[in-house]
């Protein structure tokens, strides 16, 4: 690339290096740091209610989860409908270190770093095990053995008195250096957390992509038999990737039951994995930008139809069935509106508003 | 013993039940390789059109059974004209969450009507007692879900291996872009594979409903239990769902009659399913009469 | 391809300028504020719909009627579709608008919240009557007996009843998840603590389509009772089954065949409507009044109902009266702290819950709350199906669940 980017024609790189890095110019970098300073700092001059901040941070946590499907589904080209139960998986490993030493017990409150980061492991290992049929099953055969694995692990859940018959596990207040983390700081000290997380995972991801082990996935996504041919091992790349989404999995569902202080198996359903692979959907299939839009775009549809039914019921008070029909309304009209219209999510829109802008007033 | 025959006779009587659900998931997969789950919507359709004809609109029940079944062939061939035409040659991950999208908007439909939320029954129009043989009994609406499964898939078969249409559809299930040079629209075999399912979903629908009472979220959720079976057969062998769908309803009822209260375990009939489901797809990746597909690079 | 792209984007543009209103409040008197999340669409939406409409028409009841003067309760109703998550985003959202009463739904939320609702301290009625609420729980008020109070309730009903002498054998149809198997716990220990019965078996049951060989085992285990606690649509499936095998019982304690018994959700109109003739002879313990025994608390009911224009489905479901029942004890605490002179707050409202006593005309007893006793309504009506209606042959308190508490 040459020195200066506004005399440049196009993008071409004249080393592997310029081609690795993360931010291609410094003006991006600069943005991209104000951009992040922005997210940590908001909270603090714009302090918003207890419900919106517990939005925000469940989208965040949807949005972990969703890096994780989206590695699978977009990159590696493996559909997933039992990812609400990885999820789960995480959320449960929480609980079981609840369950067995007491919900205020130290690990739980002051090692929880540590035990997000077990949950992930767990999440890992399960995802592994699960990926194993994908070894010699193949599109909708695939699909349908992760739906076993989201039924199986949704009636153990509900079988087992360990797991409380998947009633609520609680889990206590956390600890932070400043002392314990009470009601009203609860939900600002998540968010940190969980944005904290999310860039970081963000950038594993991003860089992920740029190594071997990220290019085999989207190898294998485009023709598994072409990339044995290359030299890959299809077999061990799918269920690496089963892994790797179990790991993101894991720790969106130990966030998760922080977040929410208990862990319940309503939280881990069919339905939950459903929404999952809509925010993937929408999102955007095969880019990292994708997995932001996704759970923003879903959760914020779920929060407007929400205040429409409202709206609606206080005018036409008969009319309560049609305000609460909106809701699966909204979101099936939505994905399949997506999915016929813009196959690539709202991640396409963002690709071509950077390129409208980047180019201004100049047009293709 | 007979304790032992009549969990046998209950399978299949049940197992014959989800093949005929189970036969709609096979005929779209069949013609144009989408699996559908909105299947159980269509079911749950099915079965309150047939309701609202015979007690809103004072129809005879065995005309609008036949009543429902054409109106399920048109809507749901409609549904594959407005929703899934665009979508042919996308990938399977698009297909499979349209139909996602489309379970999701009928929800939101049925929620408008007051069958969303409430509970109803057929008017009985059969014996309400069971037909007795040697300790083993069955009932008057099984038998007759028995023999419609049994007639429409005696049906599809013989339309299937006999007729042009049928041909036709098998020629495109086959290699699309062949059947295109030979002459036969494509789309309108989707088309007609979508109606033709929706058709047997509306049979399965009232069976169901006469037997479990008209709920939403029980009917529904057929669509999803008989996944299993139609993965367990193959997707695109109507033998193979006809097979599957007996065994699959022995193991339940077998899980249920056998390992419940025993080993201190309950409820495995749900379970069971996709474990076996899980541990059979591990020998034989497409299932017990699936095309084994051979891809090349 | 373009121009419909466009209309797509123009589509989404549209409905977010629409949502961007809201909607301001009424004005007029002093208005408190409460709160109710529940599932009007999605799983149980057949009970929680109802609902819904019986807590939204006694509120404004309330408030067109001028019973609390010029002060008014404006209730927030939002539908939940029956998800823990999405209960919680509604509670904190009460929370910061203030609040001073929670009227929640499903069991599974309530225990979610239950730490929460310690905290803050602030008054709960939920329409889920699993017991494991008012455990460790004080701020959470039953409006009627717990699902387990109803088991038992049988159980014991069961116990006085059984003629053939010797121990009746009883069997239990649960759901598959804790829901089905707390009562069922409790129970085992009412029997552990000396009520005389045999728990043979216990069936989980899941989406069958075939009861048969599950109903011949019972009998040929010699049981004479299922006790059944699940929701209506398996124990439709059921009683139908029973019912052309010959199986189901014509009189109570039938010998040689099977007596049914419920708990809360398992009966109803909703029950009837799904099993139709089947339901005949099933026996059904409830905390509410129904409108089928047509007394002066069932014409309220209807009255209130035709006043805003509710259907016949609605008017007659025992969800509806469960609904006004919920709000009627909110209204209550509200109008006792007015009386007493003080604020209509939280802390207030908590005191008043705890020593409370009226009459409803939904209940089947007197509503009685105090420091000890959490429960609201502690009669149960026992209810048998008859000529496709159920008709009350008895009021029960049951006893052995005194003693399955104190063992807490």
């Amino acid at each position: 690339m040459s020195v200066n980017t506004w005399l440049a024609t196009g993008n071409f790189n004249t080393t592997y290096r310029q081609e690795q890095k993360t931010f291609v110019t410094s003006l991006d970098r600069s943005i991209f740091t104000l951009f992040l300073l922005t997210l940590f700092a908001w909270p603090v001059f714009f302090p918003i209610s207890q419900k919106y901040m517990l939005v925000v941070d469940n989208i965040l946590v949807a949005i972990v989860a969703v890096m994780g499907l989206n590695l699978l589904l977009g990159f590696a080209g493996l559909i997933s409908i039992g990812h609400a139960a990885f999820i789960g998986i995480g959320a449960y490993t929480v609980a079981s270190f609840s369950r067995t030493l007491g919900d205020s017990h130290v690990i739980v409150t002051h090692f929880w770093p540590v035990l997000i980061l077990l949950a992930g492991f767990m999440g890992a290992l399960f995802g592994a095990i699960v990926g194993l049929p994908a070894l010699r099953l193949k599109h909708l055969y695939l699909a349908i053995a992760t739906l076993s694995f989201q039924m199986i692990f949704q009636w153990v859940i509900n079988f087992m008195s360990f797991f409380n018959q998947g009633q609520t596990i609680y889990v206590g207040r956390v600890f932070w250096f400043t002392g314990e983390i009470g009601r009203n700081q609860h939900y600002m000290f998540w968010y940190y957390i969980i944005l904290t997380l999310v860039v970081l995972m963000g950038f594993g991801v991003r860089n992920l992509l740029k190594t071997r082990y990220g290019r085999s996935l989207v190898a294998v996504r485009d023709n598994d038999r072409a990339a044995d041919a290359m030299g890959m091992n299809p077999g061990l790349t799918k269920v690496y990737a089963f892994a790797l989404a179990g790991f993101f999995a894991g720790v969106a569902g130990a966030l998760h039951a922080y977040l929410y202080r208990g862990i319940g198996f309503e939280s881990f359903t069919l339905h939950q994995s459903v929404g999952y692979l809509a925010m993937a959907i929408v999102g955007g299939l095969g880019t990292l930008n994708g997995s932001f839009w996704g759970p923003v775009a879903i959760k914020y549809l779920d929060i407007q139809m929400e205040h429409l039914a409202e709206f609606a019921g206080h005018y036409m008070v008969q009319a309560s069935n049609l305000s609460t029909a909106l809701k699966p309304l909204s979101f099936g009209l939505v994905i399949v509106l997506f999915l016929m219209f813009e196959p690539r999510g709202i991640a396409n829109w963002w690709r071509i508003a950077k390129s409208y802008t980047k180019l201004w007033p100049f047009r293709y | 013993m007979s304790y032992f025959f009549q969990i046998v006779v209950s399978g299949i009587v049940v197992g014959s039940i989800y093949a005929l659900a189970a036969l709609g998931l096979v005929l779209v997969y069949k013609s144009s390789r989408v699996a559908n789950f909105a299947h159980g919507q269509i079911i749950a359709a099915g079965a309150f059109i047939t309701f609202f004809l015979t007690v809103r609109v004072g129809v005879p029940i065995f005309l609008a059974f036949l009543a429902s079944m054409i109106i399920t062939f048109f809507l749901a061939m409609s549904v594959e004209r407005i929703f899934l035409r665009r979508l042919i040659g996308e990938p399977i991950i698009s297909v499979i969450m349209v139909t996602i999208g489309l379970a999701s908007i009928i929800d939101g439909l049925i929620y408008l009507t007051p069958f969303g939320s409430e509970n109803f029954s057929f008017p009985a129009f059969l014996p309400e007692d069971s037909l007795s043989l040697g300790g083993v009994s069955i009932s008057w609406t099984q038998l007759v879900g028995l023999m419609i499964t049994t007639l429409l898939i005696g049906a599809f078969s013989w339309f299937f291996k006999k007729s042009t249409v049928g041909i036709s559809m098998r020629a495109v299930s086959d290699d699309q872009f062949g059947a295109m040079s030979v002459g036969i629209s494509v789309p309108r075999v989707f088309g007609l594979a979508w109606a033709t399912a929706g058709l047997s979903a509306a049979a399965a629908g009232c069976i169901i409903g006469n037997i479990t009472g008209l709920n939403f979220e029980t009917l529904h959720a057929f669509g999803i239990v008989v996944f299993p079976v139609v993965i367990l057969g193959g997707l695109d062998s109507i033998l193979g769902a006809v097979v599957a769908g007996i065994i699959m309803g022995l193991i339940q009822q077998f899980a249920g009659g056998y390992l419940d209260g025993n080993f201190g375990l309950h409820g495995t009939g749900n379970v069971m399913p996709y474990i076996i489901l899980l541990i059979i797809l591990l020998f034989k990746p497409h299932g017990l009469f699936g095309i084994h597909e051979i891809e090349r690079v | 391809m373009k121009s419909k792209k466009a209309l797509l984007f123009n589509t989404l543009l549209v409905f977010a300028v629409v949502f961007a209103f809201t909607l301001p409040a009424q004005a007029g008197g002093k208005a408190y504020k409460m709160g109710l999340s529940l599932a009007i669409t999605g799983p149980t939406s057949d009970a929680g719909n109802p609902y819904a409409k019986g807590a939204e028409d006694w509120f404004k009841y309330v408030n067109d009627t001028k019973m609390l003067g010029e002060d008014t309760i404006d209730c927030t109703i939002k539908d939940d579709q029956y998800e823990n998550d999405t209960t919680k985003r509604f509670f904190e959202q009460f929370v910061d608008d203030g609040i001073v009463l929670f009227l929640s739904y499903a069991t599974g939320a309530n225990l979610a919240l239950k730490r929460d609702f310690e905290e803050i301290q602030i008054p709960v009625v939920p329409a889920s009557y699993h017991e494991g609420l008012i455990v460790d729980a004080k701020y959470t008020f039953m409006p009627v007996a717990t699902y387990s109070e109803n088991i038992v309730g049988l159980a014991e009903y069961v116990v006085e009843n059984h003629k053939d002498g010797g121990v009746p054998k009883v069997a239990f149809f649960i759901h598959p998840s804790a829901f089905g198997r707390g009562p069922l716990e409790d129970t085992q220990k009412a029997v552990a603590a000396g009520l005389k019965m045999e728990i043979v078996e216990v069936v989980e049951h899941g989406k069958d389509l075939d009861n048969s060989a599950m109903l011949q085992r019972l009998i040929s285990k010699g049981v004479q009772y299922v006790l059944c606690h699940s929701v209506q649509s398996p124990v439709a499936t059921m009683l139908t089954d029973a019912q052309r095998l010959g199986l189901a019982a014509k009189t109570f304690g039938e010998k040689g065949k099977l007596t049914f018994l419920g708990a809360h959700y398992t009966g109803g109109n909703d029950l009837i409507a799904l099993a139709g003739a089947a339901t005949e002879g099933f026996f059904w313990a409830c905390s509410y009044n129904l409108t089928s025994e047509n007394n002066e608390g069932a014409k309220k009911q209807l009255d209130l109902a035709k006043k805003y224009g509710r259907d016949d489905k609605a008017a007659n479901s025992h969800n509806y009266g469960a609904g006004i029942l919920a709000a009627q004890i909110a209204t209550e605490a509200v109008k006792m702290a007015k009386a007493a002179k003080l604020e209509v707050n939280r802390e207030n409202l908590y005191k008043m819950l705890n020593d409370m006593k009226f009459d409803s005309f939904v209940a089947a007893g007197p509503v009685t709350l105090s420091k000890t006793e959490r429960i609201g309504v502690d009669v149960l009506n026992i209810y048998v199906a008859e000529g496709g209606k159920f008709k009350k042959i008895k009021s029960v308190e049951s006893e052995f669940i005194k003693k399955v508490r104190a063992g807490r």
